[in-house]
């Protein structure tokens, strides 16, 4: 029953914000809605951890560790984002950016917020059931919906950048996830003599897990590959991830933060639940082979543009890709430990990145421009609270120690190390070191210098709470890991690398 | 009647009919005029439902029934209304100059087509020789086809409608192959995938409508303020 509710939360959140007329009101909605959503992710969770994997409509939907942990973190995520989207969106409204658009008719403000709150829970419900689907097909269905809902919010300013990169996003995400469709037939197809079905069970993950080792091998090769390309381009792996500078610089920052920080988690779900098949049916060399090659690929090309970028909020994107490749990696490196180290990393990340985005919001709304040079630096002295927490999410997020990322990260290399890999290892911290250094002096030099002399600002309580929130989770992580939370992902670590 | 219960007979229609659905797909890549394009897209899609139909009827399995009703209302009728008339309201009836010029197109195109054949090769076992098997292995090859030239045409074309069309085509491509390789999805799926696509194309069609508006033309190539 726990796994309808998860689902039914955001859905009925969603059309009943569309039909409220006031802004106060479609607030109160989406907050409710996402802390419940919240509470059912936590009580979903306990409920595995006690008593193994839960399912309803004869195994139409199911929750073992692994989805329980997705949706527990895109729960978190949503409701992160929609406590500093009223702040945000409150000061949109206030400085008049919504009326900038075609028309000047004082409805406008309210016609865009409706839109966002009646998007966003939608766009949830889609990331809810990525996890929550057994079947396979309908994890497809589920990830082409969080594309469709999200497109809305890249183009949510309707600005001629955010009509570029909005269909940029449709359409690199249209390709790849047709490759991904591709894939999930044939791994039907090279199951479905194994089987022997025609039914609905012929996809569901629980049924095929099983028989995996009996699959037709050089389909279910062909079908990882182009899994790996289509759920890879969602995930934002290069060379796939033309598409996510754009859209995450011209998506209002709350949507921006539940790509990065939600829809990353569920495209990777997407491709691990096709790893763990692929490994029991091909062996893991293949799968490996090609993670680690596309992770190494999305580090790398991460590391330039974070170099040399000029606008904080394409960096965060750079960042992200840096982070898909990062986590990519670990499976690649596979084993118990670079399980464990990509599910850390999928779990400290989600709660690190949307504080980086909303400080990049806070910023920008206070000096009107997301260019570093426009910034001219000092910021601290007028947003002491925003610029400050900037700075450690700067830290957190390039996993400098004591923040968890390091823990994840040094995971990370423990398991390429034991692998017997040498250089790759090597090549890895490389490419952290220098995306750390870059990331580091760009948002040191935004931070701190002298008083450019911009007006105090900061008033608004509930940009304020979220950002001191998500920095204290960030702080409290670092040092202690609730022990309930590390027995989900143990259990969901025991998934990937025995397939039960 | 006995030729209806033939097996073999609905093989040989099949292959024709998806040979006809590749002829038309490489006719499109030729193509400059946008309605004539879609056009050719609901003949395209039309053909494919029938083949669901077909592959249905000989192989007992109901359920593709609905997939193939689904195909002729969704792809062959709504979809083309709505591009057509969206094409009407943006007043574009020409393609602009593609990348590739028509010929050398339709030579990638036939290239393409050998790939798509080379690639269904190796899903074809000899040793299973039953009919059912041997059913539909042309037409995978007619499938990997439609979705390398889907993909193609969608680098090729500069008009955002025409991109579209691409990315219709190639998920007429994915059709295929499911409905040839495993006889449909569950049911389920397939009709969150029609579901999937028919939001996908309003979607996109918003966004044409849009770029429209705000650019005075739809050509793609003029989205390039986003650099780094």
């Amino acid at each position: 029953m726990i796994l309808l509710w998860l689902l039914i939360v955001p859905l009925a959140a969603g059309p009943l914000a569309f039909f409220l007329r006031r802004r106060q009101l479609m607030e109160v909605v989406n907050l409710f809605a996402f802390a419940v959503l919240l509470c059912l992710a936590a009580a979903l969770g306990v409920r595995v951890l006690r008593s193994g994997p839960v399912s309803v409509w004869d195994g139409f939907f199911y929750a073992d560790a692994l989805s329980a942990l997705v949706v527990l973190l895109s729960a978190f995520v949503a409701l992160v984002c929609s406590i500093y989207a009223v702040g945000y969106f409150r000061h949109d409204e206030r400085s008049g950016v919504f009326q900038e658009g075609e028309d000047l008719g004082g409805g406008r403000a309210i016609n865009k917020l409706r839109e966002y709150y009646a998007l966003t829970p939608l766009f949830v419900f889609s990331m809810i059931l990525v996890a929550l689907a057994n079947n396979l097909g309908i994890l497809w269905v589920a990830i082409e919906g969080t594309t469709l809902a999200s497109v809305f919010l890249v183009m949510f300013y309707g600005r001629e950048t955010s009509l570029e990169a909005a269909w940029k996003y449709a359409i690199i995400g249209g390709v790849g996830l047709s490759m991904a469709l591709f894939g999930t037939i044939l791994t039907y197809y090279s199951a479905h003599q194994a089987l022997g079905t025609d039914t609905l069970a012929g996809l569901n993950w629980s049924a095929l897990v099983g028989n995996a080792s009996q699959f037709d091998k050089p389909t279910m090769r062909l079908a990882f590959i182009l899994i790996l390309l289509g759920y890879g381009t969602k995930a934002g792996i290069a060379p796939m991830h033309t598409w996510k500078p754009d859209a995450y610089s011209e998506a209002p920052i709350p949507g921006a933060a539940m790509l990065a920080a939600g829809v990353l988690n569920c495209a990777l779900y997407g491709l691990v639940r096709f790893y763990i098949l692929s490994s029991k049916c091909l062996g893991p060399e293949l799968a490996s082979h090609l993670l680690i090659l596309f992770g190494l690929l999305s580090m790398g090309v991460a590391v330039p543009f974070i170099l040399v970028q000029k606008n904080f909020r394409r960096m965060l994107a750079y960042s992200s890709i840096d982070h898909s490749g990062i986590m990519v990696l670990a499976l690649g490196f596979g084993g118990p430990l670079g399980v464990l180290g990509m599910l850390l990393h999928m779990t400290f990340h989600s709660i690190t990145k949307p504080l980086l985005f909303f400080c990049a919001g806070n910023v920008q709304q206070q000096l009107k421009t997301d260019l570093f040079r426009e910034a001219k630096g000092g910021l601290i002295h007028s947003m002491p609270l925003s610029g400050g927490a900037f700075l450690m999410a700067t830290l957190a997020v390039t996993g400098a120690p004591p923040f968890s990322l390091f823990l994840s990260e040094f995971t990370i290399l423990r398991a390429g190390f034991s692998r017997g890999y040498l250089v790759l290892p090597v090549l890895f911290v490389t490419f952290l070191v220098a995306i750390f250094s870059g990331f580091l002096i760009h948002i040191a030099n935004l931070v701190l210098g002298p008083d450019p002399g911009i007006p105090a600002a900061e008033t608004c309580r509930w940009k304020k709470s979220s950002v001191v929130g998500s920095a204290l989770v960030i702080i409290v992580m670092g040092f202690w890991i609730p022990a309930p939370l590390f027995r989900l992902i143990q259990g969901a670590v025991d998934i990937v690398v025995s397939g039960r | 009647m006995t030729f209806l219960q033939d097996p073999e007979f609905g093989d040989r229609v099949i292959t024709l009919m998806a040979a006809l659905v590749l002829v038309l797909q490489i006719a499109a890549v030729g193509q400059r005029w946008l309605v004539s394009s879609i056009r050719i897209f609901a003949v395209q899609s039309f053909l494919l439902a029938a083949i669901a139909g077909i592959i249905a009827y000989f192989n007992h399995a109901s359920h593709i029934y609905i997939a193939a009703l689904l195909t002729l209302i969704l792809k062959a009728g709504l979809l083309p209304w709505f591009l057509e008339r969206l094409v009407r309201r943006i007043e574009i009836r020409r393609e602009i100059e593609p990348l590739i010029n028509a010929p050398l197109s339709i030579l990638i195109a036939g290239c393409l087509t050998l790939v798509g054949y080379v690639v269904a090769q190796s899903f074809y076992h000899p040793e299973e020789t039953s009919v059912r098997a041997a059913l539909g292995h042309n037409t995978l090859a007619v499938a990997i086809a439609l979705f390398l030239i889907g993909f193609f045409t969608m680098l090729n074309r500069r008009k955002a409608l025409t991109q579209v069309l691409g990315l219709l085509s190639l998920e007429n491509g994915l059709f295929l192959a499911a409905i040839s390789l495993t006889y449909g999805m569950p049911l389920v799926v397939e009709l969150g995938i029609f579901f999937d696509v028919l939001v996908a194309v309003m979607v996109l069609g918003i966004l044409v409508f849009r770029i429209r508006e705000a650019f005075d033309s739809m050509d793609v190539s003029k989205l390039r303020k986003l650099r780094e």
